[in-house]
């Protein structure tokens, strides 16, 4: 079989040019050129040069672009891009530009875009795969990434601190510790961590780094070429191999025993070691206090009751005294242990020793073959190996996070076109390969990167004009012609119809219910670090009761919470830039079943009767206008009082079913 | 006039799935598909025993293992082992044949024995991972480093359902431990074909319950009420602008609605009569838990559930003796054999078994060398172990395969998981090249790019 698939692709490829050479021409291997701005007919809808190149293909089908949204709805599309939470209620857009300006500079909006950064770095609080240890101090990387966004952190800088952090020089501690932590990137990965083979193991862990970052920064899936030459990118094995030394000189793990430990970056200082140390041998000394004293009591309790066997739960049949004691022991230990910190640390990698690899003939470590020299793939590189001493990830950031690399700048753009409007100008947003999606609007594209690119790399400034474009403004509303004539909407005749994604759903809920905390940063899950989160007892010990927002939740692999879930939160394990979008009867259930959708709703309804004086009709508004930031019409809040009067005798209940049904509604899911 | 809740009820619309184009043309991604080949089997019930029950104790009976029981292994062991091993352990149970085949059985499962002339046998089953992780990834999903589609997510996209208030594929007691999720999620593919857990290990049978279907608030008439207002809402919000997605956001209340209805029937047994309950061990409080999973399982399948996997599994270490084997694999097979039997004599019986395949398997074997120094243990064992198959589309009383004479290594018509798999999707009338989804610009397989269809095991 294997025979015939390799025979296969043998046919199918040009067999006069050896398959490094070949592809070296497709389109995303180009250099960034910006172009030249297209005529368009009605200049009068232009807003930004985003519109001309839309408008410009809309035109050539024949087509005119949906009239501007309502402004309700246009405001809480903003919102939602810009924050993931829905404005406040009874408010207003009263100036667009400005609006946007604003709500950039809340610390919503960082947490907001982290998440969609997460989903490209499969973040996890766990390890997931085969032995689901906590990855407890994953939060400092995501807290990075949300202070990044806010300080909108050049994007290429971003890039450099995540694969090279720890090898720029810092100005200060607090410097030099951002850019350690930000190394988390290469160390979240789901690793095989009871992998008995141990070479085997580190390839592994080295493969998925090497597929993330290709997957996740240049939009190639350069993982493809760990057995074999890529079967359709200009990527060869050799290329693959020459990425793997780079990291195999890095020390991603510290121990590869199972279970295996990787790496954190220590930010203790000497002090702090010293009073850890001393906090542990005091607990130590204490937990053999106990021990003695349990062993000398047991041994009495024998003689006493003249007995061979020690019963179960001896404790309890202790003299008074000796229970007594044993509860004083036992509450010092307690005191101890509550008292004793973690030392502060941080997922992450530094160098290790520099060394090169050979080829693994079919991905198999036991069948070396010709040792590769560092380097970077040839199809986008001069493949003039890097200085022997050093690892090479510094200059692998800086060759990425660089303007003449045709891809960074692309495959960002890209993503955050796709987080605007649910669909990627290149459809295939982790894929900008052979076998990727060819670009809708190949010059749209060109222009963002360059732009992006000359505007410092700035995330802010390209989100700014892609919202204050006339594209992004447009109604949801297809026209008869629109249907016919671009039916899913690839020529962007109209703004995209989008159910809000898990994370603004929970916080929306809990937000209207005036129950979310908005505190930004830090850890609400205590967990020991390392320790299994599922172990053969199949028990869960998370809970996702916190009124934090979701982004601080945390992301358990293997089990991921079950709204989460539900609500196509991207597999965490893989990097995601582009997720799904489904509609199936378990998210009903959950609308109408689940706990956080029934305390909302009780928790509105009691707010709503508190409220003394008003009539039933004022309380539909109240609410009309909590869940939809508008009042209900005169029909709609008839039949809202009526469907009160009529549900059951308890009042409080009666609004609560009212409410369930306001936010299972298709206005409330969706973001028109 | 037909109203619009009769039309959906008469619609074969999908548990997991609503149409995302408009009603009539309703194209349901989980609508009964017509297989590739012709289909010997509908359906699969897969007996998962976490933890690596060891083949030289229970189904592969191995003579000289007996005889030589202290001596060294006359050849070399695995490179890369989970755990060290000593010398050969030899088994502590008796062997018996048993049925026309004359297949030796031990006596550890003396009531599944009495149906080996309906099952069969795979001596030669092999993997790749010595670790439970990575073993119960590659045995449901096929890879150990990769998140990827489990083998009934495969199975659902596929074929699709036959029921349209259940979902495809479900998963009662799941573990949650190595893979947990991942070994029954849809990964890549859509997240219709995801398996629906019922329960997990950590929760009693009895108390097993798919998530959120029961409302603690609302009596069923409040919440038809409440469902009718919600739906007025959204069609005036419509206002009568055809729009697909949100139309099938209104109907996914309806068959949420339900579900309700139809998973708790399931799953309430006290129509079952006596005598049904005590072929399963529902009598007794040691074959209780398992026996009414099985009997689920049975429940699920006369109702055309695709893929039903029952796991074995608790709160303890289940068949990974290390050490103690004797008492923990005699605890264990006591558990399961009762209602593994009932099961195959109930299905057979009702004629469920000629189109239903039972699947028998754990994540490994185990090693023929002792593990410990109490003489009582053995080590993990993908080299080579048993699985078995019963029902439709496969020869009864029969054995495929073996591993050497001591039971380590697989070694006459081996099947690697790949394999298993690829036959697996083979007797449901799939093959197993052409059953492939599109992900980040490649095709993707449950047998990436192996796997062989054992044509001699088939009927």
């Amino acid at each position: 079989m294997k025979m015939m698939i390799s025979i296969l692709v043998f046919l199918l490829a040009d067999t006069v040019v050896p398959a490094a050479e070949k592809g070296h021409d497709h389109w995303a291997f180009q250099p960034v050129k910006k172009p030249s701005l297209p005529l368009v007919k009605n200049q009068a809808w232009v807003k930004t040069p985003i519109d001309q190149f839309i408008l410009a293909r809309l035109e050539k089908a024949g087509l005119q672009p949906a009239p501007a949204a309502a402004p309700r709805d246009l405001q809480r599309r903003i919102h939602y891009a810009l924050t993931g939470l829905p404005p406040a209620p009874n408010s207003k857009i009263v100036n667009r530009k400005s609006e946007i300006e604003n709500l950039l500079a809340t610390p919503q909006y960082g947490e907001r875009w982290a998440r969609h950064w997460l989903d490209v770095v499969r973040y996890a609080d766990s390890n997931g795969l085969d032995e689901n240890a906590a990855h407890a101090n994953a939060w400092r990387y995501r807290d990075y990434v949300v202070t990044s966004f806010n300080a909108d952190k050049p994007y290429d800088q971003f890039l450099i601190e995540q694969i090279a952090g720890d090898l720029l020089p810092a100005k200060d501690e607090a410097r030099r510790r951002e850019q350690r932590i930000a190394t988390g990137f290469l160390s979240l990965g789901p690793k095989v961590l009871a992998e008995p083979d141990k070479v085997k193991m580190e390839m592994d862990i080295i493969d998925e780094q090497i597929d993330t970052l290709g997957k996740a920064l240049l939009g190639l899936t350069l993982g493809c070429a760990r057995c074999h030459d890529h079967k359709f990118d200009p990527i060869p094995t050799a290329d693959y191999y020459a990425l793997a030394g780079i990291f195999k000189s890095t020390k991603t793990m510290d121990s590869l025993k199972t279970i295996a430990k990787w790496h954190e970056h220590s930010f203790a200082t000497p002090e702090e070691k010293k009073l850890k140390e001393k906090y542990d041998a005091l607990i130590a000394a204490q937990k053999k206090v106990v021990a003695a004293f349990t062993a000398k009591a047991n041994q009495q309790l024998l003689v006493e009751l003249k007995l061979k066997k020690l019963p179960d739960a001896p404790e309890k049949k202790y003299s008074k005294a000796n229970q007594t004691e044993l509860v004083k022991l036992n509450a010092t230990l307690k005191r101890l242990e509550a008292d004793v910190f973690v030392l502060p640390g941080a997922m992450g990698v530094e160098d290790g020793n520099a060394t090169n690899v050979p080829i693994f003939v079919r991905g198999d470590h036991e069948r070396p073959g010709e040792i590769q020299p560092r380097h970077f793939p040839r199809a986008l590189s001069d493949g003039k190996p890097i200085d022997g001493k050093v690892s090479g990830r510094l200059e692998l950031a800086k060759w990425i996070a660089n303007r003449n690399n045709p891809l960074t700048a692309r495959v960002m753009v890209n993503r955050v076109w796709r987080w605007h409007f649910g669909r990627g100008l290149v459809a295939t947003t982790d894929n900008f390969g052979k076998l990727g999606a060819k670009p809708s609007h190949p010059e749209l594209l060109d222009w963002l990167a360059a732009w992006f690119m000359e505007n410092g790399w700035s995330v802010k400034k390209l989100n700014e004009l892609i919202l204050n474009s006339a594209t992004f403004q447009m109604s949801s509303t297809p026209n008869a012609a629109a249907l016919k004539i671009d039916p899913t909407n690839l020529l962007h005749s109209r703004a995209p119809l989008r159910r809000m994604e898990a994370e603004p759903l929970r916080d929306s809920l809990l937000h209207i219910s005036g129950q979310l905390d908005l505190k930004v940063g830090g850890t609400i899950w205590t967990f020991e670090n390392f320790k299994l989160v599922f172990n053969h007892t199949s028990e869960d010990a998370t809970t996702y009761g916190s009124n934090r927002r979701a982004i601080y939740l945390p992301v358990i692999r293997n089990h991921v919470y079950d709204l989460f879930e539900l609500f196509d939160f991207p597999d965490p394990g893989t990097v995601n830039g582009n997720r799904a979008d489904t509609t199936i009867a378990p998210q009903a259930l959950f609308l109408m079943n689940s706990p956080l959708v029934l305390r909302t709703c009780a928790t509105m309804a009691k707010q709503l009767l508190a409220e003394k004086k008003l009539t039933n009709a004022q309380r539909a508004e109240w609410l009309y206008t909590k869940v939809f930031n508008r009042k209900p019409t005169a029909k709609e809040s008839e039949n809202a009082v009526k469907f009160v009067n009529e549900f059951c005798q308890e009042r409080q209940a009666s609004w609560q079913a009212l409410c369930q049904a306001l936010v299972s509604s298709n206005e409330f899911l969706y973001l028109k | 006039m037909m109203t619009r809740r009769d039309m959906l009820q008469k619609t074969a619309l999908g548990f997991g799935s609503v149409a995302l184009t408009s009603m009539l043309h309703a194209e349901n991604p989980l609508a009964a598909r017509r297989p590739h080949l012709r289909p010997r089997a509908k359906r699969v019930i897969f007996l998962f025993m976490k933890g690596g029950p060891a083949h030289m104790d229970t189904f592969e009976y191995k003579p000289l293992l007996q005889r030589d029981h202290g001596k060294p292994l006359p050849f070399a062991k695995p490179k890369v082992t989970f755990a060290a091993t000593g010398n050969l352990l030899a088994s502590p149970w008796k062997f018996k044949k048993y049925g026309q085949c004359g297949h030796q059985v031990s006596e550890l499962f003396p009531n599944v024995a009495r149906h080996v002339d309906d099952i069969c046998f795979l001596h030669g089953a092999h993997g790749t991972n010595p670790a439970h992780g990575g073993a119960l990834l590659k045995l449901h999903t096929g890879a150990d480093n990769f998140v990827r589609p489990s083998m009934g997510a495969w199975v659902s996209y596929g074929l699709g359902t036959e029921n349209a208030n259940l979902p495809a594929f479900v998963t009662i007691c799941p573990t949650l431990a190595h893979g947990g999720v991942n070994n029954w999620g849809s990964a890549f593919l859509p997240a219709h074909y995801a398996g629906t857990p019922i329960g997990n290990a950590s929760i009693k049978a009895k108390d097993a319950k798919v998530h959120h279907i029961k409302n603690p608030k609302w009596t069923p008439g409040q919440q038809r009420a409440q469902l009718d207002f919600l739906e007025n809402l959204n069609r005036d919000q419509l206002g009568g602008v055809p729009n697909p997605v949100l139309e099938s956001r209104i109907n996914s209340f309806e068959l949420a609605f339900r579900m309700q209805t139809a998973m708790p029937e399931i799953q309430d047994i006290r129509g079952e009569t006596d005598a049904t309950r005590k072929l399963y061990g529902l009598d007794n409080a040691v074959t209780e838990d398992f026996g009414r999973q099985c009997l689920m399982a049975r429940r699920f399948a006369e109702r055309g559930v695709r893929f039903i996997q029952v796991t074995h599994s608790d709160s303890k270490v289940q068949w990974d003796q290390h050490g103690n084997l004797r008492k923990g694999h005699t605890e264990k097979a006591s558990e399961v054999d009762k209602p593994i039997a009932g099961l195959l004599h109930d299905l057979k019986a009702r004629g469920l078994l000629d189109d239903t395949l039972v699947v028998w398997s754990g994540e490994f074997g185990r090693t023929p060398t002792v593990q410990g120094s109490g003489m009582d243990g053995r080590d993990h064992n993908p080299w080579g172990f048993t699985m078995w198959l019963a029902g439709a589309g496969v020869k009864g009383g029969y054995s495929h395969g073996a591993t050497d004479d001591y039971g380590f290594y697989a070694e006459q018509n081996k099947m690697h998981i790949h394999d298993v798999h690829a036959t697996l999707l083979h007797l449901l009338g799939i093959d197993h090249e052409k059953l492939t989804h599109r992900h980040a610009g490649r095709d993707f397989r449950l047998t990436d790019v192996s796997g062989n269809v054992a044509k001699e095991i088939l009927a």
